[in-house]
């Protein structure tokens, strides 16, 4: 096969490989920083594995059944926490997603104002809003609540926005040519357009919503994360294992329901 | 040498695949198959490099019974067996270079494939082969950039590169307008002619198969219910394949040869 | 129908959009929502009474939060803390990329063809998924005492669970007829994976790793809150300590990082799909 002909070259674009080679710099230059800069004790962490795995491991296998009422009881005080937050948020995302979506709203500025207030309350992790709101009103559920609430309303009104602005605006034409005014038009065309993804979303954002709020707790706002953190910081593994182990059966079934019931809205 | 001996193969859901085919086809020949959708035929020549396993009977490649095979033998097998597709079947997203390639695999080493070390022959016979069916500029474009017939000739160009001994067809030109489909199929005769490779292709059109086949198989339901040269096929012949009168789609046209 | 002079329009004696049934069963579900809404404010001290008792009281003390010191986040500590943050979700997000390929194989219906495997792979990020990323650093932090360490271990197995759920489902979206071709002409199967698999879902693998950096970045910076390193820590530090306007400096800081981040994570993303 010797006489055969090889392949020609690939031309190269030399600006290709500028950037190319730049991004893999820049790459490189994350990781030479961050594994130069991050600082594991790995002697201490081993020691500590050795001495703790035992008493760890194991243990969360090992729930404790004792404590089933209790954590039942909070897993519950979560629900209550997650379903309070997502109506108010469902509730609190309907004028912001209006605000937010360009065919609703006619004015340029209002649409990036709604927007921007959007993004940036989804910019907030939801443990540091919760953190915020038991220094506010104390460690107690209501803290929760609030917290499940605004970070909800930042990620469903914008959803709501993009909703509204794949409405069918020729149904919305059709309904001015005909005289009907700004209240009519939005109570006949646009509402019962959307009212099924928005009701969608919503219940989705509530599964997100339980996720959420198990963790509240850890710091005040309530809910299994108290007990959670009590566990923790008494070393109660067996109770860790219930607790964990009622999570995972409880999200499951929400997020089942959750699906079968969007099934059948959308 | 190919050779069916009373295979039949069912398939789990009950459907009877292939029914007592016999079939014997010499080195060199380039046989079509013909039968409606549904008759067997991509069934038939499945079962050559074993992507369906027949259930009973004997089907012996270069005197070697294949349905026995597992493992390494049945790579060894599919390396001698090249294969085209009605889709083409290429990596879309990949280069023309890297699909035609792609026909060594079954040659290369597991390691020196991922490390992309394919040998200086390898690379050459992959352009060689590109240029054998006119192909060859289109080297370094991404498969989804070409049209459907030359996607089927940088998949013709695949196959030679895996330098089979036998080439099976699967509805080649199913997908491709009339023009395309009959200088596909003359890529197909050219290679069988010149490298005397072994060719077995599955057609619905009859007009198709008149011109370029040596040897026609007719199938219904699994069987084989024709099987004689071209030249004892007419059209009653084909009435007789189909079980019914032939009808206009049955014929591709354009018979007369466009360049592209 | 007619219109009043109110203006609204009134349905009269023409038959309404809704039948009787389906008015009763919307109303009956809105009453459902309507009593568990009650129910939940009830148990959560979140009634509409309360929360507008409330309000200003939450205003006046969220007050005690401003002004921000935002000198704070030039101090070299909560810089650091600032970038062991980065550092630790980069960690996290590699570690998990790779593991997250044999993975998310087994978790593809298409490649993974034994279905008892396929199902108990499914089964096992699925359940994955529902554990809180908080909860494996409390448990990681029990193990391997307060540190980095366990905080990037959390965050592996966290966001392992997101990572291979949507590569497998990217997998099982995959056009198989390459494969089958490969197959055809003799390739073993890793060099299946390799030409026929890698080339389609390399794209959509960069964007989704860029997703679930973003997730690690905002779950890196609570992680802290536990005692599993990074800017968490700080912030709870100064909370504890009444410091309420540094506590708020760190905020922004925070709000800045995951909006930066997010920004940059985009653009590479929309390049990349």
């Amino acid at each position: 096969m010797a006489e055969l002909q090889m392949p020609p070259k690939k031309k190269r674009n030399p600006l290709n490989i500028a950037k190319k080679s730049l991004m893999a710099a820049v790459v490189i230059a994350l990781y030479v920083w961050t594994f130069l800069g991050i600082n594991i004790d790995w002697e201490r962490a081993f020691e500590r594995m050795a001495n703790n795995f035992e008493r760890v491991i194991p243990r969360l296998f090992r729930p404790d059944w004792n404590a089933f009422d209790k954590v039942l009881d909070a897993m519950i005080e979560t629900l209550y926490i997650a379903f309070a937050g997502s109506l108010m948020a469902a509730i609190l995302a309907i004028p912001l997603g209006f605000l937010a979506a360009n065919n609703m709203t006619n004015n340029r500025f209002l649409t990036a104002v709604g927007k921007w207030i959007l993004s940036a309350v989804r910019a907030f992790p939801d443990l540091i809003l919760a953190l915020l709101f038991v220094v506010a009103v104390g460690p107690n559920p209501f803290a929760g609540v609030l917290a499940i609430a605004i970070g909800s309303t930042g990620m469903l009104g914008k959803l709501y926005s993009e909703v509204l602005e794949s409405v069918d605006m020729k149904v919305v034409e059709a309904m001015e040519a005909n005289g009907a005014n700004k209240l009519q038009i939005l109570f006949h065309g646009v509402i019962p357009q959307v009212i099924p993804e928005f009701l969608s979303y919503a219940i989705y954002r509530f599964e997100v919503d339980v996720r959420a709020s198990t963790i509240l707790g850890v710091v005040g706002a309530g809910g299994i994360g108290t007990l959670i953190f009590f566990a923790s910081s008494n070393r109660n593994w067996n109770e860790m294992g219930l607790i964990i182990l009622i999570i995972i059966v409880v999200v499951t079934i929400i997020d089942f329901i959750s699906a079968a019931i969007r099934k059948r809205i959308v | 040498m190919i050779e069916f001996k009373d295979v039949s193969l069912v398939y789990p859901n009950g459907t009877q695949g292939l029914k007592d085919v016999n079939v014997t086809i010499k080195d060199g020949e380039f046989v079509v198959i013909v039968g409606l959708s549904g008759a067997g035929k991509s069934t038939f020549i499945r079962s050559i490099n074993r992507i369906v396993t027949p259930t009973s009977g004997a089907l012996l490649v270069d005197e070697e019974d294949i349905l026995k095979y597992k493992g390494k033998d049945l790579r060894r097998l599919r390396t001698k067996v090249g294969m085209i597709f009605q889709n083409y079947n290429l990596v879309k997203r990949s280069n023309v270079m890297k699909n035609v390639l792609a026909g060594r695999l079954g040659h290369t080493g597991t390691f020196r494939s991922i490390v992309n070390l394919f040998s200086k022959e390898d690379r050459a016979l992959a352009f060689e082969s590109l240029r054998r069916v006119n192909i060859e500029e289109k080297l370094y474009n991404r498969a989804d950039e070409l049209s459907g017939g030359q996607q089927q000739r940088v998949s013709i160009a695949r196959v030679l590169t895996q330098k089979p001994n036998y080439i099976l067809a699967d509805e080649p030109v199913a997908s491709l307008d009339p023009p395309t489909s009959h200088q596909v199929m003359s890529y197909l005769k050219k290679i069988n002619r010149e490298d005397k490779i072994t060719t077995i292709v599955n057609l619905h059109f009859i007009d198709m198969a008149m011109e370029y086949a040596d040897r026609i198989i007719g199938m219904r339901a699994g069987e084989v219910v024709f099987d004689g040269p071209v030249s004892q096929v007419n059209e009653k012949t084909f009435e007789k394949i189909y079980g019914r009168a032939i009808r206009e789609d049955d014929m591709r046209g354009g018979a007369d040869l466009e360049e592209d | 129908m007619k219109k009043t002079d109110t203006g609204l329009l009134t349905t009269g004696k023409t038959p309404s959009i809704y039948t009787s049934k389906t008015k009763s069963r919307l109303l009956l579900i809105f009453g459902v929502v309507l009593a568990l809404y009650f129910l939940s404010t009830y148990q959560t001290n979140s009634t509409p009474g309360e929360l507008v008792i409330g309000l200003p009281n939450l205003f006046a003390l969220l007050a005690k939060f401003f002004p921000p010191n935002l000198e704070v986040l030039v101090a070299s500590s909560v810089v650091a803390a600032f970038s062991e943050t980065i550092q630790m979700a980069i960690i996290a997000t590699t570690v998990a990329a790779i593991l997250c390929v044999p993975l998310s194989l087994l978790g593809a219906q298409n490649i993974t063809t034994n279905k008892y495997l396929y199902g108990f792979m499914r089964f096992f990020l699925n359940v994955l998924r529902t554990i809180p990323d908080i909860v494996l650093a409390l448990i990681f932090v029990g193990i391997f005492g307060l540190g980095v360490f366990p905080g990037i271990l959390a965050l592996i197995i966290f966001s392992l669970g997101i990572l291979a759920k949507l590569i497998s489902e990217t997998i099982e979206s995959v056009d198989m007829n390459p494969l089958e071709a490969m197959q055809a002409s003799g390739a073993g199967t890793i060099q299946m994976i390799y030409y026929g698999l890698v080339p389609q879902v390399l794209p959509q693998f960069s964007s989704l790793v860029l997703y679930v950096f973003e997730i690690n970045i905002r779950a890196s910076v609570v992680l802290g809150l536990v005692g599993a390193g990074g800017i968490g820590l700080v912030l709870d530090q100064q909370i504890r300590l009444y410091n309420l306007p540094n506590a708020m400096a760190i905020i922004i800081g925070i709000f800045i990082l995951v909006v930066m981040i997010e920004y940059v994570s985009n653009k590479i993303r929309e390049a990349i799909v």
